[in-house]
């Protein structure tokens, strides 16, 4: 028994990939372990030809996966985009599980990544006793996966220093990597290919560079698009990490998750629900992610403090946290906001005064 | 009896891929004569179509003589199969004719709810295409395309003739798949039964007076109905009884983006720019190049960088798609997700920047000189009859009287007109005319103007409609709230209803993003005019209510941080328009909350520690003259703000602020004039001196005989107003208006 918290999906889904390789009789592209279609098939849910039932793994438009799918096809680099919570690792995981069979040659960039990480590092032990030599040469995920002939992962490409994201543009480009210091190079095998993913909103990232930019075909995932769809996440979400913190659940937590989204969503899109009003939008992204925060904090706060009732009171400073990120300008567009949408709006008076007592 | 051989080209209208279909199967079949679907009394302006200063889109225009508002059109693009066929037709001698139901006979209203469900006649209102219209009637290609999971029908089109690649076999195939698709439908609507009955009715004549083959070119839904044998006694019996109105046809230059499906125009296509690269890239293999490399120039000339390289990268990536949807070459659904990917880092809404340009298009048609009278100035010469207006040369004054039918009338006419460009009225007293119904104009019509019509054709057929449809565009183009308010109150008064629904939602658009007060405030009077006044032209004004309330609120919420450290220009210029804001604020009258929401604005100004000191000191007097601020609050305010601890320079500032409009209040006001006299006493002498301009501007404002009140007052020898009275805080206001009203009454008052 595997006592692992998470396993990688190609494992956990290990029935779905064979059932899908069973039947695939489509041309694969050097390096795959199923065929584009197939690979959409997986994304996007559908049957096996045996009849395995597939299920969803990402809920969106089809044409977005059919153009990432269709990129790693070309031997181009991918780059998700998105804001936080649009499940860009989640299609990156699962490309790279469905394509390879091998999620796990993944590269986290951090502010504090550096070259040695990306191309390759030494064994320092072996560096002093022999000088540089290939059994000193500490491999990374993006070497073994030129070398392998694999898919390689980057997590938050923009959270790294641009000098060290420059470094990619040879690897890219002319598919090697030159090692000076043993005076040779390695060179991708068939197959070999990036999935990039970075996030749009984030203010204070390195941007890449437009050089590296070019040498990716980029992918926006979007926010959920409708709103029941989005209820359905945020519900979902909140039971389970309600559940994880031992909150209780008060019965009402349904309507205030939908009057809560019905705000994040008016503001996001710039313009009422029934498309009537327009509206400013503030910096923030209000993703679906903050949402579920939200909401999660107003539990908290329920659970604690309130007694257990959940309402606009509670919701209100977290509320007003997640929309006001500039303390000038946001505060305008939510008092606009108050003032031009919501006080007009009888179920939602409690969420106007709470506001308007909380900015 | 002569035998001849008839084959039909059921077409996609602006399908370029079945013009150029079309036109290899003509080559082909070489036919004796050309019918194509089309209003047969046009027949004869037909070859006009192939003169070579014609130059599409034009489109065909009928009109009931009496009413050309119910306009049909017609258009045809370069890449239209009926006016390649038409160009076929002319250059190989053959004849050529329309054959459905005449324009006479299928413009009285009763034919309107009918006609929305033809294919190439559209009625040129968007609201007469009504709800019910029939998508896969009026496209039946298109409606095949989205079944075979296509979004785009050119590039199913296309498709299909790659893996057919005889024209033949693919009008057979149009016809058969149009057979079973008919299969399911019921009866049609009776009109669509007339017109089927005369296209096969003038076919029957066709094939008695030509020998040789005849080629039929009609919308491909109508190919089964117009194969089928039908007693030809049934047909006619079928066109019994038509109301006929006598009509007048013509060719009118027409444009690119009035293709476009979505712009009112039924029949149309949903890219024309798309169709019409299409068209010119037909037979050549480097058409998905060719095309992103002109999205790559939209882009550049935009400011964005793009490469040779990414356009290569594109156009691999769109070969990936097209080969994971299985389809034989990329299409505009390919080049559309690969350029989003490649070239636009991913950004849909780019997209839909460079789209407008790229898949509209700029293409304005030409027409000969020598075409027939156009609609427009028919319906002048129409409209100036009922007005009993002539044009003439000379200059003449013309003063109309709102209230009455005619006056309106008239008016409106010239406003309109002015819209489009024809300054036949000029009004002579523009700047005051908004309270009054009375306007004058000075009249002087220029043979000019007769050419400027014609040029407007393009926005419609009558003077409302082209009026409308300029005006809609120059709010499509307008970018700040004050244009966006003057071009809304311009439609008001032109009584253009389209397009001044147009300009509210680009308003309410404009308002909500705006967060430049400034501009809020300048958007507010004219807005506050029509609401005000809007009764003399009898507008609806519930909506624009809601708006201006809604404008209101923005500012009041806006005006605190607005004014925080101005430089001396920027100062006097948010004042301007403060006051005038709040003048017209007061002349709307809007719900309670709203106006304490503006106080509450006004208020934060006067509080705000950053406030620069001419703006709190006019938000102090507005507030004083709203009655917001008590005689003994205003004094303590005065006395504060003036007070020898403050710097000099921001008391005067107040100072200015507060009274460059309010001098006559210190006449009566004992009060204010206290606090005022104290800061005056408590100057040095140096100060003093330095703020003597300031108040030498301030004081001119009165006339000598007011200073001199003002001076006796001070002195103590006024006459008093009687304890209790106080005057009326918008006095001068209503004596300016009862003047206005008196001044007519005592000159005699009659009409002029």
């Amino acid at each position: 028994m595997n006592a692992a918290i998470r396993l990688p999906v190609e494992q956990a889904y290990a029935s779905e990939l064979q059932a899908l390789a069973r039947g695939d009789d489509k041309q694969k592209p050097a390096g795959w372990s199923l065929s584009p279609k197939a690979v959409l098939t997986y994304l996007l849910g559908g049957k096996a030809s045996d009849g395995t039932l597939i299920t969803p793994k990402y809920v969106g438009r089809r044409r977005l996966m059919e153009t990432a799918v269709a990129t790693l096809a070309t031997d181009r680099a991918l780059l998700l985009l998105g804001v936080p919570g649009t499940a860009k690792s989640w299609v990156s995981e699962h490309l790279a599980a469905a394509i390879m069979g091998d999620s796990t040659m993944i590269v986290q960039c951090t502010a504090g990544t550096d070259e040695n990480q990306i191309r390759y590092g030494w064994n320092y032990a072996r560096l002093l006793a022999k000088g540089p030599s290939q059994e000193a040469l500490v491999p990374t995920p993006l070497y073994r996966a030129m070398q392998d002939g694999k898919l390689c992962r980057l997590e938050e490409l923009t959270r790294m220093g641009s000098d060290v994201q420059d470094t990619l543009i040879t690897v890219l480009s002319e598919k090697m990597m030159p090692i000076p210091e043993l005076n040779t190079s390695i060179y991708a095998q068939r197959g070999f290919n990036i999935i990039a993913t970075a996030n749009n909103r984030d203010k204070g990232v390195n941007e890449l560079s437009s050089a590296l930019k070019r040498r990716f075909n980029v992918v926006v995932l979007p926010l959920p698009e409708d709103m029941a769809q989005e209820v359905s996440i945020v519900s979902k979400r909140v039971g389970e990490m309600a559940g994880g913190l031992d909150l209780p659940v008060p019965k009402n937590v349904a309507e205030e998750i939908a009057r809560v989204l019905t705000i994040f969503r008016e503001l996001r899109s710039g313009s009422t629900a029934d498309g009537k009003v327009t509206l400013k939008t503030p910096s923030g992204s209000l993703s679906t992610a903050e949402a579920i925060a939200t909401m999660v904090g107003g539990l908290s706060q329920a659970a604690w403090f309130d007694g257990g009732k959940l309402g606009a009171e509670g919701l209100a400073a977290s509320l007003v946290g997640a929309i006001v990120k500039d303390p000038v300008q946001d505060k305008i567009v939510l008092e606009e906001y108050l003032e031009t949408v919501l006080k007009k709006r009888p179920d939602y008076a409690g969420y106007y005064a709470a506001l308007n007592a909380a900015i | 009896m002569k035998h001849s051989d008839i084959a039909y080209f059921g077409i996609r209208h602006h399908g370029p891929g079945s013009a150029d279909s079309l036109v290899q199967a003509l080559q082909e079949l070489r036919p004796v004569a050309v019918l194509i679907e089309g209003p047969s009394d046009a027949s004869a302006l037909l070859p006009l179509l192939a003169r070579p200063e014609m130059q599409p889109p034009v489109a065909l225009l009928c009109y009931p003589q009496d009413d050309p508002a119910s306009t049909s059109f017609w258009p045809f693009a370069e890449f239209s199969p009926e006016y390649q066929a038409v160009l076929w037709a002319v250059g190989n001698k053959a004849a050529l004719r329309f054959i459905d139901l005449p324009s006479s006979a299928r413009l009285p209203a009763e034919a309107m709810d009918t006609a929305q469900n033809t294919d190439a006649a559209e009625a040129s209102e968007v609201t007469e295409a009504g709800d019910d219209e029939d998508p896969h009637r009026r496209d039946p290609i298109g409606t095949l395309a989205h079944a075979a999971g296509y979004e785009d029908g050119e590039s199913w089109w296309s498709d299909i003739v790659e893996q057919n690649p005889e024209p033949g076999p693919i009008f057979a195939a149009i016809a058969d798949a149009m057979t079973t698709l008919r299969e399911g439908e019921g009866s049609i609507a009776k009109f669509e039964a007339r017109r089927e009955a005369h296209m096969r009715l003038e076919i029957a004549a066709a094939r008695k007076e030509f020998d040789g083959p005849i080629a039929v070119v009609c919308g491909a839904w109508h190919v089964p109905a117009l194969q089928a044998t039908h007693v030809q006694k049934t047909d006619q019996a079928l066109l019994k009884g038509i109301a006929r109105r006598k009509s007048t046809m013509t060719w009118a230059p027409w444009t690119g983006p009035r293709l476009a499906s979505g712009l009112g125009y039924g029949a149309g296509v949903v890219a024309p720019g798309w169709c019409k690269h299409l068209w010119r890239t037909r037979g050549r293999h480097d058409g998905a190049t060719l095309w992103l490399a002109m999205i790559a120039a939209v882009l550049r000339e935009k400011g964005h960088l793009i490469s040779t390289a990414s356009l290569i990268e594109a156009e691999r990536l769109a070969r990936a798609l097209a080969a994971i949807r299985e389809r034989p070459k990329p299409g505009f659904e390919e080049l559309r997700d690969a350029s989003v990917a490649a070239l636009f880092n991913g950004e849909a809404l780019l997209w839909a920047l460079v789209g407008a340009e790229l898949l509209l298009g700029a293409d304005v048609g030409e027409i000969p000189p020598d075409t027939p009278l156009a609609p427009l100035i028919e319906d002048l010469q129409r409209n100036q009859k009922a007005a009993r207006l002539k044009p003439e040369a000379l200059e003449r004054e013309l003063s109309v009287d709102l209230r009455s039918e005619s006056g309106l009338f008239r008016s409106t006419l010239l406003h309109r007109l002015n819209v489009l460009g024809v300054h036949w009225g000029k009004l002579t007293d523009a700047g005051r005319s908004r309270g009054t119904f009375r306007e004058r104009w000075t009249l002087a019509w220029e043979p000019e103007y007769a050419v400027r019509l014609v040029e407007n054709l393009v926005y419609g057929p009558t003077i409302e409609k082209a009026a409308n449809g300029r005006l809609t565009q120059m709010v499509g183009a307008a970018a700040t709230l004050d244009t966006l308010a003057a071009l809304v109150q311009g439609a008001i008064t032109a009584d253009l209803s389209e397009a001044s629904s147009a300009g509210l939602v680009a308003l309410e658009a404009r308002a909500a993003h705006s967060s430049e007060c400034l501009e809020i405030l300048a958007s507010v009077p004219p807005l506050a005019d029509i609401i005000r006044y809007g009764e003399a032209r009898k507008t609806e004004t519930n909506r624009l209510s809601g708006l201006m309330e809604r404008l209101i609120v923005e500012a009041a919420i806006a005006l605190p941080y607005a004014v925080r450290d101005l430089d001396q220009q920027a100062a006097a210029a948010l004042v301007g328009a403060l006051r005038k804001a709040d003048e017209a604020i007061r002349l709307v009258e809007p719900g309670d909350d709203v106006l304490s929401g503006w106080r509450d604005g006004l208020a934060a100004v006067l509080d705000g520690p950053r406030s620069t000191a001419l703006l709190a000191g006019c938000a102090a007097h507005l507030l004083y003259e709203a009655g917001q601020l008590s005689a003994e609050a205003a004094a303590g305010l005065l006395g504060r703000r003036l007070s020898p601890g403050t710097p000099v320079s921001d008391a005067a500032g107040f100072f200015e602020g507060f009274f460059s409009t309010a001098g006559q209040r210190l006449i009566y006001d004992e009060g204010l004039r206290g606090a005022v006299d104290s800061w005056l006493k408590s100057l040095d002498e140096e100060a003093f001196v330095a703020h003597l301009p300031l108040l030498r501007r301030v004081f001119s404002n009165l006339d000598s005989m007011e200073r001199r009140r003002l001076i006796e007052a001070v002195l103590g020898r006024a006459a008093r107003l009687p304890a209790g009275l106080t005057p009326a805080p918008d006095g001068g206001e209503a004596w300016r208006r009862h003047l206005e009203r008196l001044g007519p009454l005592l000159m005699g008052g009659g009409d002029g």
